[in-house]
């Protein structure tokens, strides 16, 4: 059996998949960051994959490159976010915090 | 694999004047990072260069308007045989930066009457400046691109550069308990959409085996052809296939991702959390700019799947025309626009704080500017009724969003005033401030008046332009008139909530409550909102929806580049 394109994209829906389910059901932050790059880590694959084997132009790896930078943008900023929050609530429970409502 | 051989790319000096005022911007954060370095870390300072940075931005944006009002120029084309441009100049993208600037003016000017006055009353205030302009700087250099990009990469690095500098913003007073707990709820919110978006994003990229959003629009035109002539001579409609279905995938995550930059139906939850828990010159911002970016990006996408032949097409009974690409996503964008402002509004009805209620306020006006991007643009040489040339949905928005600027920093800036002054954002620090604050209330009952959409106020004009759009394209689809109902009735629903807040401030009094002299500066900036509103509604009526149409871009506005041979026709 050959591994074709079928694979890599089916391979990237479970990641999907996985990081949906993750960041629908953690309730720590950290869990839900982490479920936010499973996602994104399908997303890049998918894109290298069509790129490789669909379109046959680099522009599906040059956006894998840049998506991979943003999500390290993303994660340092998240957790800055998180450091602060910690800072006031001592937790980085989401759900902890609910003093915004209504 | 054919890989483009490497070469020197300079784009040439025409394409680079037409992106002036991003490089301005781009010229101001780095002036605000380094100039507090050499000058000491004053807070009027980096307040100062972004007002400069504002001054000379929208002298270069009425430098490139002249450039493109014959129609639009597209920029940054790589030289490789095939290759598509990455961005648009049109009068579109000239507006949105011009909204842009002016709210950035506005926000400084906030900013600066903020400071002063924790200055005054809180002798610990340390709000770092030059960090908070830097990041309120990159969002707006971010909604600008959002706007002009034509390319779903560029389309993804603009959204997440106008994201993540929002995400800190909220968190920007550091001492704030709330402040963290919004920013926590935000950048949750906003990773989850943008991981979903680009998922979206890797699809639409092997559905079309481009990531150019304007061959993208070439290849629906192909194949919205190709069912056409399917469909005429009543062969079996083949068109639900595989591709298709990737195609809708694709194009609903990506959805997500702007429905969460507007804040609408079903992405909405974060917007009240957060409007309520920033510090209030930053949820200004969000409000106005953020939003109005949103919107942008989704009339830019919706005009996409506008068809190069007449609409309805002439040889297809109605209903069948109805299954074409652009008719399902209006209905779609359609739905989730009257489920947002209706939403929007009853939610509004039961709230007790003010940023709260103005929050769920700006989810309604949101609905109502979604619901022009519903209008596709469509001229109907079939029934006779003569079509404009210009969109008539960005032409409703471009004037909503002009007016919606001027009620939201009113609004906002007098609560900030009121915020400052009593220390809650509760509706009870706003009993009796017609005695004890005259020259706050006035202005904040103006432009309260003018988010009804009451006359002779700007709210009014805004309204009458986008229902006169909605009701004029009518004539080519019927059920619009459906949004126009939905728009009166959440308009009179709207009215409770909105003079609750003026009835809370002129008929209860407290005599325990002292007045108060609130800042001159601020005072000025509320005050001069709610004049321009005025104006607006009776003096500046018809020009400023003449300005709306003549700012909108073409009904077929596409870039030179567009047609370019698809490399994967499907």
């Amino acid at each position: 059996m050959t591994i074709g394109l079928t694979h890599y994209l089916i391979l990237a829906a479970l990641l999907f998949c996985c990081g949906l389910f993750v960041m629908t059901t953690k309730r720590n932050a950290v869990g839900i960051l982490i479920g936010v790059e499973l996602v994104l880590n399908a997303a890049c694959l998918n894109l290298v994959a069509f790129s490789r084997y669909r379109v046959g132009t680099i522009d599906g790896q040059i956006a894998a490159l840049f998506i991979i930078v943003l999500a390290a943008a993303e994660a340092a900023v998240a957790i800055a976010i998180f450091v602060n929050y910690y800072r006031m609530l001592a937790t980085i429970d989401a759900d902890k915090g609910d003093e915004l409502r209504g | 694999m054919n890989v483009p051989t490497p070469n020197t790319w300079l784009p040439s000096a025409d394409e680079l004047h037409l992106f002036s005022p991003e490089f301005v911007l781009v010229g101001t954060i780095v002036a605000v990072l380094v100039v507090p370095l050499l000058v000491g870390r004053r807070p009027e300072v980096p307040a100062l260069i972004a007002v400069l940075g504002c001054f000379v931005g929208l002298v270069a944006t009425w430098a490139v308007s002249a450039q493109v009002a014959d129609g639009p120029q597209a920029g940054m084309v790589p030289p490789s045989a095939g290759a598509t441009p990455m961005l648009l100049a049109d009068r579109f993208s000239v507006f949105y930066q011009l909204l842009l600037f002016l709210a950035l003016g506005l926000i400084t000017w906030l900013w600066l009457i903020g400071v002063q006055k924790r200055n005054g009353t809180d002798s610990t205030a340390e709000r770092g400046g030059p960090e908070f302009f830097v990041l309120l700087l990159t969002s707006a250099l971010g909604m600008m691109l959002m706007v002009s990009s034509l390319n779903l990469l560029v389309l993804i690095i603009a959204i997440e550069t106008a994201s993540l500098p929002s995400y800190a913003l909220v968190a920007s007073d550091k001492r704030s308990r709330l402040g963290a707990e919004a920013a926590l709820k935000y950048v949750m919110f906003g990773a989850t959409a943008s991981a979903i978006m680009i998922y979206g994003v890797s699809l639409l990229y092997g559905r079309f085996g481009t990531l150019d959003l304007s061959v993208i629009a070439s290849a629906l035109d192909a194949r919205y052809a190709e069912l056409r002539s399917t469909v005429a001579t009543f062969a079996p409609v083949t068109h639900v296939g595989v591709t298709d279905a990737v195609f809708w995938l694709g194009l609903a995550a990506l959805g997500v991702g702007i429905i969460f930059k507007i804040a609408a139906v079903p992405m909405h939850y974060w917007c009240p959390d957060v409007f309520q828990g920033a510090p209030t010159e930053v949820t200004t911002w969000l409000s106005v700019a953020s939003k109005a970016a949103g919107v942008g990006l989704l009339l830019r996408i919706v005009s996409l799947f506008t068809v190069t032949g007449p609409w309805p097409p002439p040889n297809l009974p109605p209903a069948v025309a109805g299954h074409t690409y652009a008719m399902t996503v209006a209905v779609l964008v359609g739905i989730l626009a009257a489920v947002t402002c209706t939403v929007g509004n009853l939610a509004a009805l039961r709230q007790e704080n003010v940023k709260r209620i103005l929050a769920y306020s700006s989810i309604a006006h949101a609905g109502y500017m979604m619901m022009a991007a519903a209008i596709i643009a469509a001229p109907s040489a079939a029934s006779g009724v003569s079509a404009p040339t210009y969109n008539a949905g960005m032409a409703a928005v471009i004037a909503y969003l002009f007016v919606y600027l001027l009620m939201n920093v009113g609004a906002f800036g007098a609560t900030a005033l009121v915020v400052w002054q009593t220390g809650t954002d509760h509706l009870s620090a706003f009993t009796g401030l017609g005695r004890r604050a005259p020259w706050v209330a006035l202005p904040l009952a103006v432009c309260l008046f003018s988010l009804v959409g009451l006359p002779p106020l700007g709210g009014f004009t805004a309204k009458w332009y986008l229902l006169l759009a909605l009701g004029k394209s009518a004539a080519t689809q019927p059920w619009l008139w459906v949004l126009v109902v939905v728009a009166v009735i959440n308009t009179a629903i709207s009215l409770y909530y909105y003079v609750r807040i003026i009835r809370q401030m002129y008929l209860r009094d407290d005599a325990a409550l002292p007045a108060f002299r609130p800042p001159g500066g601020g005072v000025a900036l509320v005050s001069a909102c709610a004049i321009i509103l005025l104006l607006l509604g009776t003096l500046w009526f018809s020009p400023l929806g003449r300005r709306a149409q003549a700012l909108a871009s073409d009904v077929y506005a596409r870039p030179p580049a567009a047609h370019a041979e698809l490399s994967h026709p499907m």
